[in-house]
């Protein structure tokens, strides 16, 4: 074990250890056949060490030579004291379940073996039993990015953008991933055009490449990911709907008193209440877009009274589907294939 | 060894402080504890025993009590210096707080005191340990549905009891049954209760937001062989249907479980989907039928058109206003 024997001599040093000592001294180095040989095996040593939470700190050597030395500081890498009841040891144990990615995997159960290293143990799942929390695999794309998010690198890939189509390179400051509706993001300032950007990862195609110097942009305080994410022009409010009995319990169970919601009653249309044999539900919506989808789904069984804009909705999808059969009948929807970068999945 | 030699470096540094503060420790507790197998603890008890400072005479030596191993007891006499527990690197800070802070939203957590301040206490524990690295990502769950069948249902799974629920199925069939619950997977897009049905004898899958009623009995569980995965992928024998949409729709393609997608030139992509429930199929298409291009076979299509002209005529003859702008 080089690394051991490397980490274990840079804790016991007395002031530093000069490159020309760990080759010539410590276990594992002697092995390297040359000067070249020796500086790449230390180099990717200490690159896995920072990477392991134990950064080789560089100092100067003092004397007359200007060779750097290299210690390892205990303080700088030792765990808190960090005192986790059973109880408290089981949610741990239940989010090292939440990630499926094999990196996020693999990321935390070093963590937990640290933390089991630091005295916590005994696990206790009563708290959280039956509970298993779960998003699904982000991809390749993680690793880059989260690097570059914390060394504040400007990231480029190819990207194909959903509104379009188009597959086009991309070069992006990256601020945050975020994972949302099924969905993984990364949100960033995009160079080209010049503004904050959401790009789903599973539409980047290829490599995502860190490019440029390290520290080169500053991450917002504040990000507003739902406004990113295409949340705008979200016009929440609440359906009238008419319903077969006994049909669409899903939306029933959202339903709130009829007479309990904001008056829209002045509109008038459809006024005077139910079409026959229906009942009319008030049911509120956060988006009208994500609403039609889900109303147009229950065809004839979910008739919108109302609002006006929800009703609209939910017609443009039945006819656009009535006419599914007639061939060059091309059929597009210009008011909703624009978008942003994302979709509201 | 398949075992990387960084995760094994952090056991091996591990064992050693954990040691140096719990003095002698059965074996078989070490390696309950790190996770591995006895024979592991062993072999690293035998690594860590040949390193050390440079001579690595027998005083620069990590060591331990010979005898006591003998015994099958794990006792370190000389750690050379390594006893402090290591920190967590941002990587598994970020992992580890993104999970915890997407629990501590959902709302099996969130609606219960107990469990909420256990989550809670974890991260401030955490954070405080690790610092702020953690906001580069950011997790969120989806929301559950009905915070009273959450708690049913949460409150039967610490219980081991059995729930009655009334459920309304995808193809939109409301039913009432007796379940036995195994496990709430809260996932990003939706959330699942995993139980045994005992109106289908068998393991069912119910979508926590069309649960539309839930209440614990005073009956516990039976012991049934539940395979805990949750697994949506489709039964194999179910037909194929091929759709061709426009791009703005391609969120399908990363959503639904699809055999195949194919980008397609224009820019429009393919995807192929197994049809295990017709009516899911028709749902989507009357959603997103602006955006379809063709539709194969033509059952599936006839079931669409259809569906949708019987719903243009609901409007028609609904009598609330706008019936002028059909045809």
């Amino acid at each position: 074990m080089r690394l051991l024997n490397l980490v274990i001599a840079l804790v016991n040093t007395n002031v530093s250890m000069t490159k020309q000592q760990i080759r010539t001294s410590v276990a594992g180095y002697g092995d390297a056949p040359s000067p070249d040989a020796f500086e790449r095996m230390f180099e990717r040593d200490k690159d896995t060490l920072r990477d392991l939470g134990i950064p080789v700190l560089t100092v100067d050597a003092g004397g007359h030579s200007d060779d750097v030395g290299y210690r390892i500081d205990q303080d700088a890498y030792a765990l808190g004291a960090v005192d986790l009841t059973p109880a408290e040891f089981g949610v741990l144990s239940l989010a090292a379940q939440f990630w499926q990615d094999k990196t996020l995997r693999t990321d935390i159960s070093r963590a937990l073996t640290k933390l089991r290293a630091a005295g916590a143990g005994e696990v206790a799942n009563d708290a959280v039993a039956g509970l298993a929390p779960r998003v699904r695999a982000v991809g390749d794309a993680y690793g880059p990015l989260l690097d570059a998010i914390g060394a504040r690198r400007a990231v480029s890939f190819t990207y194909r953008a959903a509104s379009t189509g188009e597959v086009l390179a991309r070069q992006v400051e990256p601020w945050r991933i975020a994972a949302r509706r099924g969905g993984w993001y990364v949100l960033g300032y995009d160079r080209e055009r010049r503004a904050p950007r959401a790009f789903r990862l599973s539409r980047i195609e290829g490599r995502v490449r860190a490019v440029g110097r390290p520290g080169a942009f500053d991450v917002p305080a504040e990000i507003d990911v739902e406004s990113l994410l295409g949340a705008r022009g979200r016009h929440g409010g609440v359906a009238r709907l008419a319903i077969v009995p006994e049909r669409a319990g899903a939306l029933r169970a959202r339903a709130v008193s009829d007479d309990g919601g904001p008056g829209d009653s002045g509109s008038g249309e459809g006024g005077s209440g139910s079409p026959a044999g229906r009942d009319v539900v008030a049911v509120p919506f956060v988006d009208v877009h994500g609403a039609a989808d889900e109303i147009a789904g229950y065809a004839d069984a979910v008739v919108v009274l109302g609002p006006p804009e929800l009703r609209d909705a939910v017609v443009r999808r039945l006819r656009a589907a009535a006419r599914l059969d007639a061939p060059d009948d091309e059929v597009t929807e210009t008011t909703e294939a624009t978008g942003t970068e994302d979709d509201r999945g | 060894m398949a075992e990387r030699a960084d995760e094994r470096l952090v056991r091996l540094l591990g064992i050693v402080s954990y040691l140096d503060a719990a003095g002698g420790v059965p074996v078989e507790e070490l390696a309950q504890r790190f996770g591995v197998s006895t024979q592991q603890i062993l072999a690293d008890v035998d690594a860590l025993w040949v390193s050390g400072t440079p001579g690595y005479w027998p005083d620069d030596l990590i060591d331990f009590d010979a005898d006591s191993i003998e015994r099958g007891v794990v006792r370190l006499t000389e750690a050379r210096g390594m006893t402090r527990p290591l920190r967590l690197g941002t990587r598994e800070a970020v992992a580890l707080i993104a999970a915890l802070r997407a629990m501590r939203e959902a709302v099996a957590v969130r609606s219960d005191r107990a469990r909420s301040a256990v989550v809670e206490s974890v991260l401030t524990k955490l954070t405080d340990a690790t610092g702020e690295a953690a906001a580069a990502l950011d997790v969120q769950l989806a929301p559950e549905g009905d915070p009273q069948v959450v708690a049913a249902i949460t409150g039967a799974l610490v219980t081991s009891h059995r729930l009655r629920v009334r459920y309304v199925t995808a193809a939109d069939v409301v039913s009432e049954r007796e379940i036995d619950p195994v496990s709430l997977h809260t996932q990003d897009e939706h959330s699942y209760l995993l139980a045994w049905c005992h109106r289908a004898a068998g393991r069912r899958t119910f979508r926590v937001d069309r649960i539309l009623e839930a209440t614990e009995l005073d009956v516990p569980v039976e012991g049934h062989d539940v395979d805990p995965e949750v697994d949506f992928a489709p039964a194999p024998e179910a037909p194929v249907a091929t759709i061709v949409f426009a791009s703005p729709a391609r969120w399908i393609a990363e959503q639904v479980p699809t055999e195949s997608v194919r980008n397609l030139a224009d820019g429009t992509f393919e995807v192929r989907v197994r049809v295990t429930n017709p009516v899911w199929l028709r749902q989507l298409l009357l959603a997103r039928a602006s955006h379809v291009r063709s539709v194969e076979p033509s059952w599936v299509l006839d079931d669409v058109t259809g569906a949708a002209q019987a719903a243009l005529a609901a409007y028609g003859a609904g009598g609330a206003g706008g019936a002028g702008e059909l045809g």
